[in-house]
């Protein structure tokens, strides 16, 4: 019952912030591309340049299979989603240790630091699906309804993305390795989701592997909805739903229950 | 109102920060953390309106209470009440970005301080007119002066009367002329029954601003009650 009252109480508080929560996101977004020539054109040509060389890399030289759409469409589907995952991870990690000087001067709940990293992120992705648009219209790929199934898909990464946020934040705060930790971790990730290759390719004795990781279900979910035209596989998106859950609510208690010290330490 | 009861703040020290050295550490069964306690037993209550002025030497615990004050960090032991809205004035500037514009950091500041746009829409103009820097607040903060720069901070931080305003060795804030309509500022908010509590170095301030005097040495509460003998008292320590 106290835990109860507590929770709602923080709940309450995070709302009465609201404003600081879009304030830095945007200070996120537009101090990164304030110096640079081309601005946020760079949130484009980014992923761009890296649908080139990898289907360049996979498709001409692997020869990976990709049913019957173009590579570079099976590809991209994939791959600003993981972009958008393994961005927003790197930069919650410091999203604590970079604002170290509001850390330890004013009190504001400091989940607030980890969420507006996210934001930034998310904009970067709407922005990067230009570049999704403008290869959907050059090959001519269909689209159906069920294409709506793409928000509730996006809402469970979102929940599972924000929950690791939130750990790896505070973690790294104690110690600085998680960061490093991260990075190393992160590719070798995206070599086990599929992301570049279609799961049929993988051997079937290690499919496991894809069951036990959230964002493979959810990386075959965008692709069922989006190139099949289906419906996702409504059991595993579920079982992925309550894992991101719980690890959001778990980490979300860890966060607050660490938060007390976050000034001594960063 | 700030009430403190056997007041205490330890830190633990982790020796290693890194895995490199933390894992031999732990296997070696080495001490991993020490402690090291930068407040203890602190007993002092101020009552609303009233001015707590807080002297020490460097190190002395003084910036941790501010810190426990401002509800950044937590005691480690005994109690804190504090009732009413806080305003940190401590390291001014802390939530500037250079790459933004004095305007758009003139917004994120207030919301930092829990300032609403709206509210702040009413504030803006009196907030650029008291760092006097009509011209500049379309520029990327980065062009400023390091004067500006800090004129703008206070001016930000005072835009509203707080209950509790945390000083911490201020007014190195522009030239001798703000200095001066900064401490008005102050004594202004005093007079409509903000409590200051200053951290100094400089005796003559406390007197000014201050009716209540805590004087810390090495973590420890030396002294709290009136002004003039917590003024002696540091002067003793210091000698």
């Amino acid at each position: 019952m106290d835990k109860a009252k507590k929770l709602l109480k923080n709940i309450r508080l995070f709302f009465s912030y609201r404003e600081l929560l879009f304030n830095l996101s945007n200070r996120e977004i537009s101090q990164r591309y304030k110096q640079s020539v081309l601005g946020y054109a760079w949130v484009i040509l980014n992923p761009l340049f890296q649908l080139l060389v990898l289907t360049f890399v996979f498709s001409t030289i692997f020869k990976v299979a990709s049913f019957n759409v173009p590579y570079i469409i099976f590809l991209i589907v994939g791959l600003l989603p993981w972009n958008f995952f393994a961005a927003s991870l790197s930069s919650a990690a410091n999203a604590l240790v970079n604002n170290s000087s509001l850390v330890t001067k004013i009190y504001f709940p400091r989940e607030i630091l980890v969420y507006s990293t996210i934001i930034a992120k998310i904009v970067d992705f709407l922005y990067s699906c230009i570049v999704l648009v403008f290869f959907f219209m050059f090959y001519k790929v269909g689209i159906t309804y069920h294409i709506v199934w793409v928000i509730p898909i996006f809402i469970i990464q979102l929940i599972f993305t924000a929950g690791l946020s939130l750990l790896l934040a505070s973690f790294n705060l104690f110690y600085r390795d998680i960061q490093y930790l991260l990075s190393l971790i992160v590719s070798l990730w995206f070599y086990l989701t599929p992301v570049i290759y279609p799961v049929e390719q993988f051997p079937e004795k290690y499919r496991w592997i894809f069951a036990i990781n959230p964002m493979s279900v959810i990386t075959n979910a965008y692709r069922q909805v989006v190139l099949s035209g289906g419906e996702p596989n409504l059991k595993s998106l579920g079982v992925a739903l309550l894992t991101s859950l719980i690890l959001f609510i778990v980490s979300f208690l860890i966060f607050k229950k660490n938060e007390g010290e976050f000034a001594d330490y960063v | 109102m700030i009430k403190a009861e056997n007041l205490s703040k330890q830190y633990s020290i982790t020796k290693q920060r890194t895995f490199k050295e933390f894992l031999p550490a732990l296997l070696g069964g080495h001490d991993t953390v020490s402690n090291f306690l930068a407040l203890s037993h602190l007993n002092f209550e101020i009552q609303k309106g009233e001015s707590l002025g807080i002297l020490g030497k460097n190190g002395s615990g003084k910036s941790t209470l501010l810190k426990i004050i401002a509800g950044v960090t937590k005691p480690s032991d005994g109690r804190i009440t504090v009732v009413g809205k806080v305003a940190p004035l401590i390291e001014l500037g802390a939530g500037f970005h250079p790459e933004l514009t004095g305007k758009e950091n003139v917004y994120l500041n207030g919301s930092i301080l829990g300032i609403k746009k709206k509210h702040m829409d009413k504030l803006y103009n009196n907030i650029v007119r008291f760092a006097e820097l009509e011209e500049f607040m379309d520029e990327p903060v980065k062009h400023y002066s390091s004067g500006m720069y800090m004129r703008l901070a206070f001016s930000v931080a005072v835009a509203e009367k707080p209950d509790i305003l945390l000083v911490d060795e201020i007014l190195a804030v522009g030239d001798i002329k703000f200095q001066q309509k900064c401490l008005d500022r102050i004594k202004e908010f005093q007079m409509m029954g903000s409590t200051l509590i200053l951290v100094t170095h400089n005796p003559d301030q406390i007197g000014t601003y201050c009716q209540k005097a805590l004087v810390l040495d090495n973590g420890k509460q030396i002294y709290y009650g009136e002004v003039n003998e917590g003024v002696e008292k540091y002067k003793n320590i210091l000698s």
